[in-house]
């Protein structure tokens, strides 16, 4: 009796207490976090300039000026009285442009791969984590094996295999429409984007499943969950309710850091010429096309490689500044 | 232990095989192939007309005119090579394995599409025309077989290791330094924890790990190479692993190729920047893993005991702190192997990094088929070599 009058007491208090909620909470914490603060509000930009990048951009980001090559920064094109900000590459196309309209394509493939990679991540990491069973142990063989094995070479196979026949692999065609307006792309360039997507999330939700399975086991074993398993929820409403809610912490802070991972590992795979090929522009084959121009124009390759970097750095700092403020307890 | 080790020998067979198998079918299955090329010369220009027969013959060079099992089998262990012969006696001579002419019809899949599809065999492989055809000794022998385009019908073996060398030279090298700088930063940090020192050596850590590689080496090159030859200093070379013809640099003199100086200057761009990756993601797990160390309670009686610091350190608490470390250390291994990709074909160096992606680039399969199988071997080897590692430093770990 007396327990029970103690915690109605516990409770009035917790009641009248005016709470701030979580998410206001988290808020508060992640602006302390300098850096983090910056980071985002660098990464808005560059969201931004991507987003109107058909606005931005003064050409084409395949429009070939001919004779034009080779243009320093700032060079006037003197028919229609556009600037070239950064100048032209060596075929004439318009440097900026380009830079922009990567920049849509670079940040497309990172957030959709990020996506679906936290799709597939968290249902098979939460399914292996509370059924346990065949699909637990095929997990935990994978992420082993993906341990060991250095991803970067297997990533080059799977994606010159993909890009080896393009045109084999079933994508349905609503699906490259609304990728290509997204991107800005035709449809059919919008492919091998998406077929780049692929291979990166083949790849990135592996990791995503393992946090949620963990996360999942030690919940399993909490009393939150035993109470509402003992008032008769069902599994899903368990899963779906009680204990995802609770185990979004660490996807959240994954999440940004695979946005800073996809982005340099789609650069590397471009740069490497086993992405996305030329002339769709993206800041690692734009990298890689001007790389051996760097002798008597430092800034070709220069000026994409900073994006890939300032993304990278941001969404590391980003995740760090969420681990803060989400739990900073969280180790990953 | 004998038997904690016989039963780890066969597991590790097991992966291997597993991994020559999914490698092998990867390779495979991968639509396009060595064929897809001829193919497409084909249809683009009708001047080169390949006849059936000169079809089969290229078909029989990659043994696609095999089945699969059959090719897999005899690039595993080199058999079959023809009929069974059992005391003296030739069994299944007859035995189809492969097909030397199928016949093709095109399909119309679609208004205006046409697929071709394999419909019969004109002319069949059988297990007695297997004999006196060329054949590796098979992978888990240790041969890999010719290379198909980059030096086609050289060995594979001989490709990797011409390779091989510059790999070991630039992974080698900065793996130990790595290890060299790496280990006394993380002590240090994690020694002086939330002091400056540990603040900015976290920061550039941190950098260290999320600035991508290829960036590095780019704005390596601009720093070191270009701006201060333009400047009329002295530069470091930007690419490649030698000089072809002698050069002259300001302070230095002429430097003849294939000199050590000339080795030298070449190597310390790329050794850099794989030093400056690793030792980011080195000296952050030597401090995490020296923080848990420090806290525990065998560190703080060694204080008590009235130790000095430096022995409480070096003695107590960095040998327990290392032990971790070894599993990181070992599965860098098979990347001492396999180069670095990135940085390799930044600067042109000539190692086996840049030679995957060669192969991959011109579709020679066995050369990609070999670097694979050896990573997945090394791995393996370096995942029983950390756990008996394991053993030797910290005895509280049993092997059963």
């Amino acid at each position: 009796m007396a327990a029970t009058a103690q915690v109605a007491s516990l409770a009035a208090d917790v009641i009248s207490t005016p709470e701030e909620s979580l998410w206001r909470v988290v808020l508060r914490r992640f602006s302390r976090h300098r850096l983090a603060m910056i980071s985002c509000a660098a990464i808005v930009v560059i969201f931004v300039l991507s987003l109107f990048a058909r606005q931005i951009a003064p050409f084409k980001p395949d429009q070939l000026a001919v004779g034009h090559y080779f243009l320093p920064p700032g060079a006037v094109e003197e028919k229609t009285g556009l600037t070239h900000y950064v100048g032209t590459d060596n075929i004439g196309r318009d440097y900026f442009s380009r830079l922009v309209y990567a920049g849509r394509i670079s940040l497309t493939v990172a957030v959709v791969t990020t996506a679906i990679s936290i799709l597939i991540g968290v249902t098979v990491g939460a399914f292996a984590g509370y059924y346990g069973g065949w699909l637990d142990s095929v997990l935990m063989r994978a992420v082993e094996f993906l341990a060991t094995i250095p991803i970067l070479p297997l990533l080059l196979i799977i994606s010159a295999m993909l890009l080896r026949n393009e045109e084999a692999i079933p994508i349905p065609k609503f699906m490259l429409e609304v990728m290509g307006t997204v991107m800005l792309l035709s449809p059919n360039d919008a492919r091998q984007a998406l077929l780049i997507i692929l291979v990166l999330a083949a790849l990135g939700w592996i990791n995503d499943a393992r946090l949620m399975r963990g996360t999942i086991l030690s919940l399993r074993e909490q009393t939150f969950v035993e109470a509402a398993r003992s008032l008769g929820a069902s599994d899903a409403q368990i899963i779906l309710k009680h204990m995802l809610p609770n185990a979004m912490a660490p996807i959240i802070v994954n999440a940004s850091l695979n946005l800073s991972g996809f982005i340099v590992t789609e650069a590397a795979l471009s740069f490497l010429g086993f992405g996305i090929q030329d002339p769709i522009p993206t800041w690692g084959n734009m990298l890689a096309a001007t790389q051996q121009f760097m002798f008597d124009r430092p800034w070709l390759p220069l000026v994409p490689g900073l994006p890939i970097v300032l993304c990278s750095l941001a969404f590391n700092y980003i995740g760090d500044g969420l681990r803060d403020a989400l739990d900073p307890r969280l180790k990953l | 232990m004998t038997t904690y080790l016989v039963r780890r020998l066969i597991q590790m067979l097991g992966v291997v095989l597993l991994s020559a198998i999914a490698s092998y079918l990867l390779l495979n299955f991968a639509p396009g192939g060595p064929l897809s090329g001829i193919r497409q010369l084909q249809q683009q220009n009708n001047r080169m007309r390949l006849t059936a027969e000169d079809f089969a013959r290229i078909r029989a060079y990659f043994e696609l005119d095999l089945d699969l099992p059959v090719r897999f089998t005899r690039w595993l262990v080199g058999q079959p090579r023809g009929p069974l012969v059992i005391a003296g006696q030739s069994f299944l001579g007859d035995m189809v394995v492969g097909c030397r002419q199928p016949i093709e019809e095109n399909f119309e899949t679609g208004p205006g599409e046409f697929e071709t599809r394999v419909v019969g065999c004109a002319q069949a492989v059988q297990l007695k025309d297997l004999e006196g055809r060329r054949v590796s000794n098979g992978v888990l022998f240790g041969d890999f077989g010719l290379s198909w385009t980059i030096l086609r019908d050289r060995p594979v073996a001989d490709l990797l290791l011409t390779r091989l060398p510059k790999t070991l030279q630039l992974m080698g090298l900065s793996t130990v330094l790595a290890l060299i700088i790496a280990i006394p930063l993380g002590v240090y940090s994690a020694v002086h924890q939330y002091s400056r020192f540990d603040y900015t050596i976290t920061t550039l850590a941190f950098l260290g790990s999320a600035m991508p590689t290829f960036f590095f080496g780019i704005s390596f090159i601009l720093l070191f190479s270009i701006l201060p030859k333009s400047a009329g200093l002295p530069y470091l070379p930007p690419g490649s692993s030698e000089a072809v013809r002698a050069y002259t640099l300001p302070w230095f003199g002429t430097i003849q190729p294939d000199t050590w100086l000339d080795v030298l200057l070449h190597l310390i761009l790329p050794v850099t920047v794989v030093t400056i990756v690793s030792v980011a993601g080195f000296s952050r797990f030597v401090r995490a893993s020296m923080l848990e160390v420090l806290r525990q309670d065998y560190v703080r009686t060694a204080r008590a005991k009235g130790l000095l610091e430096r022995v409480v350190i070096a003695r107590h608490a960095l040998r327990n702190a290392l032990i971790p470390f070894i599993t990181v250390f070992v599965f860098a291994l098979p990347g001492i192997f396999g180069g670095a990709i990135i940085t390799e074909s930044i600067f042109s160096w000539p190692g086996m990094g840049r030679l995957f992606l060669l192969a991959l680039q011109s579709s020679d399969y066995p050369v990609a088929m070999a670097m694979l199988f050896i990573t997945a071997l090394l791995t393996v080897v370096a995942t029983l070599l950390s756990d008996l590692m394991y053993t030797m430093v910290d005895p509280r770990i049993r092997l059963s």
